[in-house]
């Protein structure tokens, strides 16, 4: 499709805000990864450059020992566990004619509101090796002595919760693939005699490739990067693996947070970041193989469940009782009871004071006010720059596009509080007067762009490139190309990333914390003061109200997703 | 020492828990000061949590009426005080913190020195040549599940609790137990300060935690919380926790401060506030709004009393030691991280 000067000016805006918004925090981490000595930090005067971080991090036998065998098999075990739950509720909700569809699609994004700490508790009310719910029962039952038998603090006891966690993320970046895929081939494979199993396997996985990879990567990397899991259940246990390596340099017995040892621990996040990149392009290379969406009409077809219709719904229940129901009955229940166990007095211990003393706070409404803006603004914009990159890396033959991607992607091996600290730095520096305000939010949490880009690009690798030249054939420009074939072709990808952006925005902590000011407090940071001040009801009392609060916005997403492709 | 500690117990009931200062007023250099300040309006207060200074604005405002106090809660302050003072922008007058965690920051020379003994306060009192002073101090105890363990089985010594009957119903936080084993390794040496960790966590099957000890009393996951402190029993039982903390046979304390920066952007209110943070009513303050006593030796502390009640030997954070200390903890983190 040609290329007007007002699209040109436009993709290179999008290219240009994409360099500007994700080389600070790269910068940072490369350049704090040989910046030292440790009580020094990598920008002050005495900083000088040095190996010792790397020396340090990794001359330490306990990393080859103990720290990446833990992370290898904890990460392969919680996405093997979070991909195939993920991707048989995609399939159940999207592809099939499951009862109560728009329900549980939004029933099972909910664990992604609530709070790590939170979930992570819950397991421990479930499986705690001496006073948990299931174990209390199972010795009840078969009249087992001593602790156990199900111990959470263990290895398989972190997969379990971990994989529970990434859950929500893969499903609604899978849901958006499925959603926009032409089911036809499914039906001429049918229709030639082609058992379901032989369908699904040579046909299905085959199409959704790219779709399927794209979730697969990201969610490989949130293993890799997130510490909240690993902290609170495997902690007890001892296991150590990367994300509670770096959370320990960055919260030290002495001195000052170890940001180079920190970056030192993170640089292999974008090594590996580049390498699934590198398989992810070569697993994709021959783009017009998964174009599941030309300028032939097509109606999604549904498979009928038939007699699975009730094993699925079981199936479903069953992982929505664990993963949401009880998460939530713990938040809702502490906030108003505490930490109190069921008894018969108990509701006249019923207290909402946690509420009350939250609506009574203005710290809380400006937070919310705060949290909105910062979590849709950065959503849209790290959204609609992801398109555009995407547009640029597979519609292009521009030169440095590849960059561009590379680029984009690396965004994801960076860890928060490094992007933190490079907003920090920079806009202490820049005399652009957002320091201090909720725009320096904006701009530093709008660096996550692999997200965006991935989810972009496998819906634009879905479009066959006919539709734009049709439309360019018929007179239309490049801007009403996009904005009138393009996009809402791309809805979905585009939603589901908006959606997924809000929510971690929503739920950032380290870079708020990092930045905060009396002007620009978020609800994770109430929450956290709230939490370390041990006000146990009043912090439950918030996190359910985050759920309230950014339940419609999922319920919205989803009438905008299913009113695109009814 | 049961009878000793049966005193003090009674006596915490007896004793009002706030029962100094109440007659605490500025002195002429104080009042000299809040003039000044008054012009300045504002104060911006920084804490390494909420709770520490979630009191602080109401009540300083019923002293020194026309200046707000705005707090900000951040555990890692220092690298924003670092940064800002690099850029030339400063936003911090006030900062508290343990005298451990200001110690980059003192040696970047971006404290303010003051006359802390022209606002009443003393100069033993006083940390960094006169750059902080005292408020509060940190104290270690264990806290108990009042249901789940009888009093007469409960530990007179901290050694007592490798008793093996304790097995299975220890918890214990990552951040706090190396700190508490540090200060047990100036009293005990380190060799033995370690042996009774190992024997804890590897024998005691002591549960560590990255989180508050909360829940796992609450839900019954363990029954003793080793290296808490005496605020965060107060803290459980508003939850609604029925816990009481013991007193063991030693006390260790770490130190917190107030201090000014060298840049303050509102210097006088800056220096007023820190004055009476520090002052009587203030460390009274401390104590009874958030449960932070202050336990130095000549302190008017009614948990003072308790603690000197009870025969226990307190082991003050020192500017001394704490290098020794640092080390020591340092090491014990790893072990209790399970990182050696």
């Amino acid at each position: 499709m040609r290329l007007d000067l007002r699209g040109a000016l436009i993709l290179g805006a999008g290219a240009l805000a994409a360099i500007y918004l994700i080389s600070a925090p790269l910068a940072m981490l490369l350049a704090a990864a040989f910046r030292g000595p440790d009580d020094t930090l990598p920008f002050e005067q005495g900083a000088v450059w040095t190996w010792d971080n790397l020396v340090a991090v990794y001359g330490d036998p306990a990393l080859y020992t103990n720290v990446i065998p833990n992370t290898l098999v904890f990460t392969a075990g919680a996405v093997a566990l979070g991909f195939a739950t993920a991707f048989i509720l995609a399939w159940l909700t999207e592809r099939c004619d499951l009862p109560f569809r728009n329900t549980i699609f939004a029933l099972i994004l909910f664990p992604l509101l609530v709070p790590g700490v939170v979930l992570a508790i819950a397991w421990i009310f479930l499986l705690g090796p001496n006073a948990g719910w299931v174990n209390l029962a199972l010795r009840d039952t078969f009249g087992l002595a001593g602790e156990g038998p199900i111990n959470i603090f263990s290895l398989p006891g972190m997969i379990l919760a971990q994989g529970a966690l990434l859950v929500p993320f893969i499903y609604l970046l899978l849901t958006a693939v499925f959603r926009t895929m032409n089911p036809a081939l499914e039906e001429a494979a049918s229709m030639a005699g082609a058992p379901p199993r032989a369908v699904f396997w040579r046909i299905t996985l085959p199409v959704l490739r790219p779709g399927i990879l794209a979730p697969l990567i990201l969610a490989t990397l949130i293993a890799l990067e997130q510490f909240e899991m690993p902290l609170i259940i495997g902690l007890p246990a001892r296991i150590n693996v990367f994300s509670t390596r770096i959370y320990y340099e960055l919260n030290p017995d002495t001195n000052l947070p170890a940001y180079g040892h920190a970056a030192a621990v993170a640089l292999p996040f974008l090594v590996a970041g580049l390498l699934l990149l590198l398989v992810y392009n070569r697993l994709i290379r021959s783009a017009e193989r998964f174009v599941t969406v030309t300028g032939k009409a097509y109606r999604p077809s549904r498979f009928a469940l038939g007699s699975w219709k009730v094993p699925a719904l079981g199936f479903v229940a069953l992982y929505l009782a664990f993963a949401m129901a009880l998460p939530i009955a713990v938040l809702l229940w502490t906030s108003i009871f505490g930490y109190r166990p069921f008894s018969g007095g108990l509701l006249s211990a019923a207290s909402f004071d946690g509420y009350r003393h939250l609506f009574a706070s203005g710290d809380f409404w400006l937070a919310l006010r705060n949290t909105f803006l910062v979590a849709g603004a950065s959503a849209a914009i790290v959204t609609l720059i992801g398109a555009l990159l995407a547009w640029i890396v597979l519609r292009t033959k521009l030169p440095g596009r590849a960059v561009l991607d590379v680029l984009s992607f690396m965004s994801i091996g960076i860890p928060s509080v490094i992007a933190g600290l490079a907003a920090l730095l920079l806009y202490l520096s820049l005399p652009l007067g957002v320091y201090g305000t909720v725009w320096v939010l904006v701009l530093a949490y709008s660096y996550r762009l692999a997200v965006a880009t991935r989810s972009s690009r496998a819906g634009l690798s879905q479009l066959h490139h006919e539709l734009e030249e049709a439309a360019a054939v018929a007179g239309a420009s490049w801007v009403e190309t996009a904005r009138r074939v393009v996009l809402p072709l791309l809805a979905p990808s585009l939603l589901a990333s908006f959606v997924l952006l809000f929510i971690v925005g929503f739920r950032e902590f380290t870079m708020p914390i990092l930045l905060q000011s009396q002007d620009n407090l978020v609800l994770s940071v109430v929450l956290w003061n709230l939490m370390v001040a041990n006000k146990s009801a009043d912090a439950a009392a918030l996190g359910s109200l985050i759920v309230i609060c950014v339940a419609p916005v999922i319920i919205f997403a989803r009438h905008l997703l299913t009113g695109r492709t009814a | 020492m049961r009878k000793l500690w049966l005193v003090a117990m009674a006596a915490s009931f007896v004793l009002p828990r706030w029962a100094v200062a109440a007659d605490w007023q500025p002195n002429a250099a104080m009042k000299a000061l809040y003039e000044k300040a008054k012009a300045e309006k504002e104060v911006s207060l920084w804490t390494p949590a909420a709770i520490e200074g979630s009191w602080v604005n109401a009540q300083f405002a019923k002293r020194f009426p026309g200046i707000t106090v705005n707090l900000t809660a951040d555990l890692q302050g220092a690298t924003k005080i670092i940064a800002e003072a690099r850029a030339g922008r400063h936003t911090v007058d006030n900062w508290t913190f343990a005298i451990g965690g200001m110690l980059e920051v003192q040696k970047r020379g971006l404290l303010a020195k003051e006359d802390w003994a022209a606002y009443g306060i003393d100069p033993k009192d006083t940390f960094f040549d006169s750059q902080a002073a005292a408020t509060h101090n940190f104290i270690y105890t264990s806290i108990y599940s009042k249901a789940a363990v009888k009093p007469a089985d409960l530990p007179k010594t901290w050694d007592d609790f490798t008793d093996p009957k304790w097995t299975g119903k220890l918890v214990a936080q990552s951040f706090l137990l190396p700190r508490m084993m540090g200060f047990f390794a100036l009293e005990w040496g380190p060799e033995r300060a370690e042996k009774w960790g190992r024997t804890l966590i590897n024998d005691r099957k002591m549960l560590i935690i990255n989180s508050p000890a909360e829940p796992y009393l609450k839900s019954g996951e363990r029954v003793i919380a080793v290296g808490e402190s005496i605020s965060l029993t107060h803290q459980y039982q508003a939850d609604g926790l029925d816990v009481a903390y013991r007193t063991l046979d030693l006390v260790p304390a770490g130190q917190f401060a107030v201090t000014v920066l060298k840049d303050a952007p509102h210097p006088n209110a800056a220096l007023l506030l820190a004055a009476w943070l520090s002052s009587d009513e203030g460390r009274g303050l401390y104590e009874k709004e958030i449960h932070e006593a202050d336990i130095r030796p000549g302190s008017k502390s009614a948990l003072a009393a308790e603690i000197k009640q009870s025969g226990a030997k307190v082991i003050l954070e020192d500017l001394n030691t704490m290098a020794q200390r640092a080390k020591y903890y340092e090491g014990f983190s790893k072990m209790v991280r399970g990182q050696n």
